[in-house]
């Protein structure tokens, strides 16, 4: 009898063990960017996996600016871009959710069927002819075109949204309309009270989107003006060949203080997101 | 089974072809039965209205009309007469006698004809659509007068957008949105395919002009000896082929094997564990990427352990490395397999977040009740998780396999100026080895701003996403369960 407990619970430890072992792997990048950022010295360390000497010069360096790196000034530039971003996406999304999944009008399937469609095609392939329609107006190298290209074609993604809305009870919405309200009432009133996870779910994410972003970044900001960049341009730029020697340790910090928030962020939507999932189902 | 597919997207298109024909036959009928307003509403789009009592909109239609006519006349009108030859005027400098100045003739300019004449294509399509549409309402009000209806004021109708008519006021917006930054450029990435818009046609002091499919037979190998983009594309898309098959494999795999191994009971504190692994992809790609980078550099980190342990002069010795370093990233073949078991790290617990979901959602009366016949733990898994996870998470791969095609960041990050290419055909055509069809598009318009080869690989790149996504999208069709729960 207790032969077999001692092989369960070593069957227990080896288990997990193994998944530690695994964790361990995975994070071995990280621990070097958070290790590295407190190097003393600003290169990148070759020789050894942890630093020779320990400093957090790196990251008081970062708020105090030079010609190149002017991390206070990129991290201003993209949260006001994820702010108007999330507000433009987060209206775009719920609107579109809203009238896909509780009205009844003739065009509402070839519009569901047409945004399957664009949705399957990524929106890269667009990004250059998008570029093309940006020049000629003039608006690269400025915000709005870079919000535009964030914000404008976000109706696309509401099917998580509207999933969630098609749980919400009709009984509640059909006695709203029998006591004289209107649909937009409804709307503020009684259907986006009822499902805070998704409106939750659907600002951070939209608010992640200019934060996680690359591509449109370094296609929109390409100008090379410094303090015009988002952090991701800022951070990419520091790497160049000429620069990485001083500014390696430097675009560590920079890319430890752009994670915390964005994980702490990730993480939240990714509980909402489960809670809208699941809150969802149990309603229905 | 294939043939029901089949169905299902081909209803879709038929839906789509039948609300149109509808709209037309309305519209016939609206003219032949119509009252002399009716009629007159061809010509005057606000006539209808304005004989029904419904004078605000009438004013607002003749206003739009006129608005349309003077954009015509105004705007489209100095770039759609231009189109077929995109200009012929070329921008010099001219000398000009009553200011003694020398000055820009008045050139044209062939990018903003192209452009231009697209969007007032659009215009006057959208313009079409009202139009016909205010005939069908104006034999609509007719016969609501003949029966003795009650006709809206211009007040009822404006409720009825916060009431019945909620959702014109909701999707204006956003579908408008997605036609000016999808719709639109898609379109005219189309055009541009078919011209020889390239550096030595640049827009504003060179013309550029249509050179039918020419661009289309450079891609495809044709075009004489002095191209080599024909070489190039061949083993761009081999290998953008590869590797979304690979990242797609791999990940998916690993993702399921992973989170079983999480939500097994065996687990202590499986939320810690799971958000360890989550960690790896909340941090941003432009971080975790751009350090990886550098981790794997040819005098980086693991290049120095390597050393260190003996496994470079091993790998020396057996002559698989010819250089005093491990090319990591920055040799063909090392750069290929580097570049998949990269993405394997920050691949698999985005997919294994996603297999945890469906894992939680596994019916519980179905393991309850194979327990009870006496199954074993293998059994179960074999015959009923396996299945419903791949059941569930099935039409998703195609849907990745596509988004890895398209997968820009993980090959950009790890090889833009690390990786150089020593194949000289590749680098005719500013191509390298580890390329997607989507990073050589991107490099062919941003550093060498080679429009027209990046246009014909996009559409190239379109073609290929298209076969998998109507794959897909019979698949999401069928599994629509909307309305199940309602």
């Amino acid at each position: 009898m207790k032969k077999m407990k001692d092989s369960r619970t070593s069957s227990i430890v080896l288990h997990n063990g193994l998944i530690a072992a695994l964790a361990l792997f995975w994070l071995i990048p990280i621990i070097w960017l958070v290790c590295t950022s407190f190097s003393a010295y600003t290169g990148m360390n070759t020789s050894t996996f942890f630093p020779k000497e320990w400093s957090a010069a790196n990251y008081l360096k970062l708020f105090h600016p030079d010609s190149v790196a002017q991390f206070p000034q990129w991290f201003f530039n993209t949260f006001v871009i994820a702010c108007f971003t999330c507000v433009i996406s987060t209206m775009f999304v719920l609107m579109v959710a809203y009238a896909t999944s509780m009205m009844r009008f003739k065009m509402r399937k070839p519009l569901m069927n047409m945004a399957v469609i664009l949705n399957l095609f990524p929106g890269m392939l667009a990004m250059i002819a998008v570029y093309f329609t940006l020049k000629s107006f003039n608006l690269t190298n400025s915000y709005a075109g870079l919000i535009m290209v964030y914000s404008a074609s976000s109706g696309l993604g509401y099917l998580i949204a509207k999933g969630f809305f098609d749980t919400v009870p009709r009984a509640l919405c059909e006695a709203a309309r029998i006591d004289g309200c209107n649909e937009a009432r409804i709307f503020f009133r009684i259907v986006l009270p009822m499902s805070r996870p998704i409106v939750v779910y659907t600002v951070i994410s939209s608010f992640l989107v200019p934060w996680m972003d690359f591509v449109y970044a370094k296609m929109i900001l390409n100008a090379g003006i410094s303090d015009r960049y988002t952090v991701a341009i800022g951070l990419y730029k520091m790497l160049d060949k000429s620069l990485i020697n001083s500014y390696f340790t430097q675009f560590c910090a920079g890319g430890v203080l752009v994670s915390i928030p964005i994980s702490i962020l990730f993480m939240i939507m990714q509980k909402f997101y489960v809670e809208g999932i699941t809150g969802g189902a149990v309603k229905g | 089974m294939a043939a029901q597919e089949k169905n299902s997207a081909a209803a879709a298109v038929k839906g789509f072809f039948k609300a149109i024909g509808s709209f037309f036959r309305d519209f016939g009928t609206a003219v032949v039965k119509g009252d002399a307003f009716v009629k007159l509403s061809l010509l005057w789009i606000g006539a209808g209205y304005a004989k029904r009592k419904q004078y605000v909109k009438a004013v607002l239609m003749t206003i739009l009309e006129i608005a349309v006519i003077m954009f015509t006349v105004k705007f489209a009108m100095q770039y759609v007469p231009k189109i077929g030859s995109l200009g012929t005027v070329k921008m010099e400098k001219v000398f000009n006698m009553k200011t003694m100045k020398s000055e820009f003739n008045d050139y044209d300019n062939s990018f903003t004809i192209l452009l231009f004449s697209l969007f007032s294509f659009v215009v006057w399509l959208a313009a079409a659509v009202v139009w016909f549409k205010s005939v069908i309402n104006a034999y609509a009000l007719q016969k609501m007068e003949e029966e003795g209806q009650h006709i809206n004021t211009f007040k009822e109708d404006l409720r009825s957008l916060t009431e019945e008519k909620f959702h014109i006021t909701l999707l204006t917006l956003p579908v408008l949105g997605v036609v000016i930054f999808t719709l639109i450029p898609i379109l005219l990435l189309i055009f541009v395919a078919f011209t020889n818009y390239d550096q030595n046609h640049m827009p504003p002091t060179e013309l550029f002009s249509w050179v039918g499919l020419s661009n289309f037979i450079n891609l495809f190998g044709g075009g004489g000896l002095t191209t080599t983009f024909g070489y190039a594309f061949v083993r761009v898309l081999g290998w953008t082929l590869v590797w979304a098959f690979f990242a797609t494999f791999t990940t998916y795999i690993g993702g399921i094997l992973l989170s079983l191994l999480l939500n097994s009971k065996k687990t202590r504190w499986p939320k810690m564990w799971r958000t360890l692994f989550i960690v790896t992809i909340a941090v941003p790609q432009f971080v975790s990427l751009l350090l990886v980078r550098n981790f794997f550099s040819n005098g980086g980190i693991v290049n120095t352990i390597c050393q260190n342990i003996g496994l470079t002069g091993f790998l020396r010795n057996i002559g698989l490395v010819s250089t005093s370093y491990i090319p990591f990233l920055s040799a063909p073949g090392w750069a290929h397999v580097m570049i998949i078991l990269i993405n394997i790290w920050i691949g698999v617990p985005y997919q294994m977040l996603i297999a945890t979901g469906v894992l939680m959602n596994l019916p519980a009366d179905q393991l309850e009740s194979a327990k009870v016949d006496g199954a074993t733990k293998f059994q179960i898994f074999r015959k009923i998780t396996m299945p419903y996870l791949l059941f569930v998470t099935g039409p998703a791969l195609i849907t990745d396999f596509v988004k890895n095609i398209n997968n820009f960041n993980v090959i950009y990050l790890l090889t833009q100026d690390v990786y150089t290419t020593t194949n000289q055909a590749m680098a005719n055509s500013q191509a390298k080895e580890v390329d997607l069809l989507v990073t050589w598009l991107f490099r062919l318009t941003q550093d060498y701003y080679n429009y027209k080869m990046a246009s014909a690989i996009g559409i190239i790149v379109f073609i290929i996403c298209a076969v998998f996504t109507l794959v897909a999208f019979n698949r999401m069709i069928k599994g629509d369960k909307e309305g199940t729960y309602q």
